[in-house]
């Protein structure tokens, strides 16, 4: 469902996740997000974490509150609205969550074939995504090819490609080293810089220990100040 | 998203899961081989069993005391019969010669034997395209009961036998079908199944870009159309190669002379790879909705 009210680009009121029988991930979530923000969200393993981030992409229904992404009301969204919003997310995964059979040019250029776009476009725009992550030179090459910082560099090209105007980024520096993860850094707080909106999870608290952004904690499915 | 996209993402994806493709196409060919082998058996039996039935005549005998004038009022009404396309009339005179040419190295056989000892008959020559065994026999104890008629023969304990052996194979045949075409079924659906559950990570990913329903489904229905027509065909090859191959042995045995076989009719052939297309195309549909289930 479309809302067509100004207000923050994400927002949540009295949200709540609760998987079969009774395992609550979420409890009574209010948060706001306003557009342009870069978001640190942070908590223990199994805090609830990853369900906020799959709530936010629809991977997953709320199981009740109110919740609303862009111009998009997620709370009463219908199925076939679903790919829209998703077109919207770029989500970038601790494990890359790349295909395996494709090369780097086709896993980037997935992104633009949803959403329709010319061959001539998506070549031009894959290319310069792969120049801009350093990737130039492997485009075609397989995800097993390549190194762990550079397999994260295809899925932040992936995500980013089509300018989504969130990113959600799912600890995407959970299996790369120091060096990779200031690179990645550098390049999500640049999408950020251009005007994304970023809610980046991680538990690693070098990451925002000194810094001015907004860090959120969930413990046990509950948000804290 | 236009149909010329979908046919570059089926051909880029049959490609790079090609080793999953050729196993999927292959499955495909061995099932649908069995069952057009099969068909292929059916309906050369079939044709037949029709043909040596239809090829029956029937010979009516007159009783020896008919009057001569009755002969061609007889005549033309076994004409007039429906499924009559010959009748012609074999006096005695006629019958004892044919023996006679019967018994040409033996001519002293016949010396001293009255030549109207033979009744005469009718030979009727039925239309094969309307006659079948049945009607044949219903049509010989209709004749029976004519009060100029002594007896009908047209090889009954032949039809007999045929009618029964057709009865019972019609029966295993049907049984023989329904199993053939369930296995098949099994088999296909379940190898399409599994290739859909390889790269049940590859749809999960594209839904998460933002892919639609119809963006996932249409390459995978594509590959999955191509499966099922190359198998098919494939299938309807070989029966055909095997068609070439047993026509010429057949036709020099001297058991099977006056059979011949017969390839599958064009309908049949198209049936075949139509159903084979609609069923991978279908089961694909099937087993790849419940990944874009939300």
């Amino acid at each position: 469902m479309l809302r067509t009210m100004k207000g923050p680009i994400i927002s949540l009121r009295g949200i709540t996740k609760q998987y079969p029988p009774d395992i609550i991930a979420l409890s009574d979530i209010d948060l706001s997000i306003e557009k342009g923000e870069f978001v640190f969200l942070t908590g223990p393993s199994g805090s609830g974490k990853s369900t906020l981030l799959k709530l936010l992409s629809c991977m997953e229904r709320p199981t009740s509150g109110e919740l609303s992404l862009d111009d998009f009301d997620l709370t009463n969204l219908s199925a076939s609205q679903v790919p829209y919003v998703r077109r919207k997310v770029g989500v970038i995964f601790q494990d890359f969550k790349l295909i395996t059979t494709k090369t780097v040019f086709e896993n980037v250029a997935l992104s633009l074939e949803v959403i329709g776009l010319s061959s001539e476009q998506i070549s031009k725009r894959v290319r310069d995504i792969l120049e801009l992550m350093g990737l130039a030179s492997k485009t075609d090459r397989y995800p097993p090819q390549l190194s762990g910082g550079e397999q994260q560099r295809v899925a932040i090209a992936r995500a980013v490609v089509n300018r989504p105007s969130i990113i959600l980024a799912d600890e995407p520096t959970g299996n790369l080293d120091r060096g990779m993860t200031n690179e990645v850094m550098a390049l999500v707080e640049e999408l950020n810089a251009e005007g994304a909106t970023v809610i980046f999870a991680t538990h690693d608290e070098s990451l925002f220990a000194h810094t001015y952004r907004r860090v959120l904690t969930i413990h046990e499915g509950r948000l804290r100040a | 998203m236009n149909l010329n996209h979908f046919i570059q993402r089926a051909v880029a994806d049959f490609r790079q899961n090609l080793p999953m493709q050729l196993m999927t196409t292959v499955v495909v060919c061995l099932s649908i081989l069995i069952f057009t082998f099969f068909s292929f058996i059916y309906y050369n039996l079939q044709r037949t069993v029709e043909r040596f039935g239809s090829e029956l005549g029937l010979v009516v005998f007159l009783k020896t005391d008919i009057q001569e004038s009755k002969i061609p009022i007889l005549h033309q009404k076994l004409l007039n019969l429906p499924g009559i396309e010959n009748v012609k009339y074999v006096s005695s005179e006629e019958a004892f010669e044919r023996l006679g040419t019967y018994f040409e190295d033996a001519k002293g056989l016949l010396e001293g034997v009255d030549q109207h000892f033979l009744p005469a008959s009718f030979e009727l020559r039925i239309n094969r395209a309307i006659f079948n065994l049945e009607r044949i026999h219903a049509l010989a104890v209709e004749l029976e009961k004519w009060n100029e008629v002594a007896q009908v023969q047209y090889g009954k304990s032949w039809v007999d036998r045929l009618s029964a052996f057709v009865a019972v194979g019609e029966k295993v045949i049907w049984v023989s079908a329904v199993l053939l075409l369930a296995t098949a079924a099994f088999v296909v659906s379940n190898t399409i199944k599994l290739a859909i559950y390889a790269r049940q990570e590859e749809v999960s990913i594209m839904r998460l870009v933002g892919a639609t329903n119809g963006f996932i489904q249409g390459p995978f229905l594509l590959e999955a159309l191509f499966q099922g027509l190359v198998g098919s065909l494939l299938s309807i090859g070989l029966v055909f190669l095997c068609y070439s191959y047993f026509k010429g042995i057949v036709a020099q045995t001297e058991l099977m002379r006056g059979v011949e076989l017969i390839f599958l009719p064009p309908s049949y052939v198209i049936s075949i790879v139509a159903s084979s297309v609609v069923f991978c195309v279908c089961w694909t549909f099937l087993a790849i909705r419940r990944f874009l289930l939300v």
